[in-house]
């Protein structure tokens, strides 16, 4: 695969080192300080360039119409989206992947068709999720294209999906309960396997049926 | 007519100034407060400091109510972002954008907006301009 990463900070680097022990793939990093772009050289080698990542000649330069991704990960928001519209529409690179430092901006990066969005604040606010009693469905991840995502659930006492066989469990279609993990830890459930509150679930689901999982596995009042 | 103008630099201030004086009801916005000193001491329209690129900022200056948004900022990509957003988040119908760059102007120009190059539109008046010294009164 060949892979294009604009941005040579911090962030770029750590995925230039990552990609690095991965054999068989071709990696260029786009830094558009030079002086920086000659630190990065230094320890990443011939991959990184210096230049504008956002800029169609020099994209065209490093072979973008080839690439089969490209990820931006520059402080710059406009930077991000601009570059990542540029590959995707003039040089139909297939998956572009896109760092959001404004939270606030992923939606629009959504709207404008880049395929995927890592924001530090939002990875953050999920694992402060994961701690809050009141958070019972907390997304892990969007599977793309597929109209799934994975989730994490917390059962909580009095659940209508607690104290029965999975498979009289009516779930909504396309799920796919992946692991239980439970005072003894993690294992592979079945049709048996009956949940407990307290239990934590990692699911597949469809993206529109966080509404339903969250009503199986909320505890309702006893008079309801 | 509503307009917000993004960028308060030398084109910025000349068409805040213009539509104005035209009678239309002008918002400029840009980062830097002593960007304003370029507008004329009679400008009647709004001054507001703050970022382009900021959804909230854009809504505050009400960008929802603008029947016009004129991006004229320095950065290609800020102008961009925010012209995109005005479009296609707060609906706003006629959006104007500059681009320096030329190709990069071409291709928003194709994904819907209207952007322009003063770049492209310099590089042909020089080019233009030469032709007309050299024999002045035929075609370049």
């Amino acid at each position: 695969m060949y892979i294009i990463v604009v941005g040579g900070g911090i962030v770029g680097y750590g995925i230039g080192l990552e990609l690095q022990m991965m054999p068989g793939h071709e990696v260029t990093i786009i830094e558009r300080n030079a002086s920086r772009a000659a630190e990065l050289r230094e320890e990443l080698g011939e991959m990184v360039v210096d230049g504008d990542g956002s800029e169609v000649a020099f994209l065209e330069q490093v072979g973008a119409g080839r690439a089969d991704l490209l990820i931006t990960v520059t402080a710059d928001d406009a930077a991000n989206l601009v570059a990542c519209q540029v590959a995707k529409h003039r040089f139909g690179v297939k998956r572009t992947i896109s760092r959001v430092n404004d939270p606030r901006n992923e939606e629009l990066f959504r709207m404008l068709g880049v395929d995927s969005t890592v924001s530090a604040s939002q990875a953050v606010m999920a694992q402060i999720e994961t701690t809050l009693p009141e958070h019972t469905v907390v997304p892990l991840m969007s599977l793309e294209g597929s109209g799934l995502k994975v989730v994490d659930l917390h059962l909580q006492e009095g659940a209508p999906a607690a104290g029965r066989p999975l498979r009289d469990i009516r779930l909504p279609d396309q799920t796919v309960i992946s692991l239980v993990i439970d005072g003894d830890g993690p294992r592979v459930p079945d049709g048996d396997t009956i949940l407990h509150s307290g239990d934590e679930v990692i699911a597949v689901i469809p993206v529109d049926a966080e509404e339903t999982m969250r009503e199986l596995i909320t505890g309702r009042p006893e008079s309801g | 007519m509503n307009v917000v103008i993004m960028g308060c630099g030398r084109m910025g201030s000349t068409v805040a100034a213009r539509l104005s004086n035209e009678g239309h009801h002008v918002a400029i916005i840009d980062i830097n407060v002593h960007a304003f000193t370029r507008l004329p001491a009679d400008f009647r329209g709004r001054r507001v400091v703050g970022s382009g690129t900021d959804h909230q900022f854009l809504e505050e200056v009400g960008i929802g109510e603008a029947d016009a948004f004129i991006a004229l900022a320095s950065g290609d990509n800020r102008n961009l972002l925010a012209s995109q957003r005005a479009k296609h988040v707060f609906g706003v119908t006629t959006v104007v954008t500059r681009v320096k760059d030329p190709l990069r102007s071409e291709l928003f120009e194709e994904l819907g907006l209207r952007t322009f190059s003063p770049t492209k539109i310099g590089a042909d008046l020089a080019h233009d301009a030469l032709f007309s010294e050299l024999s002045p009164g035929s075609e370049a």
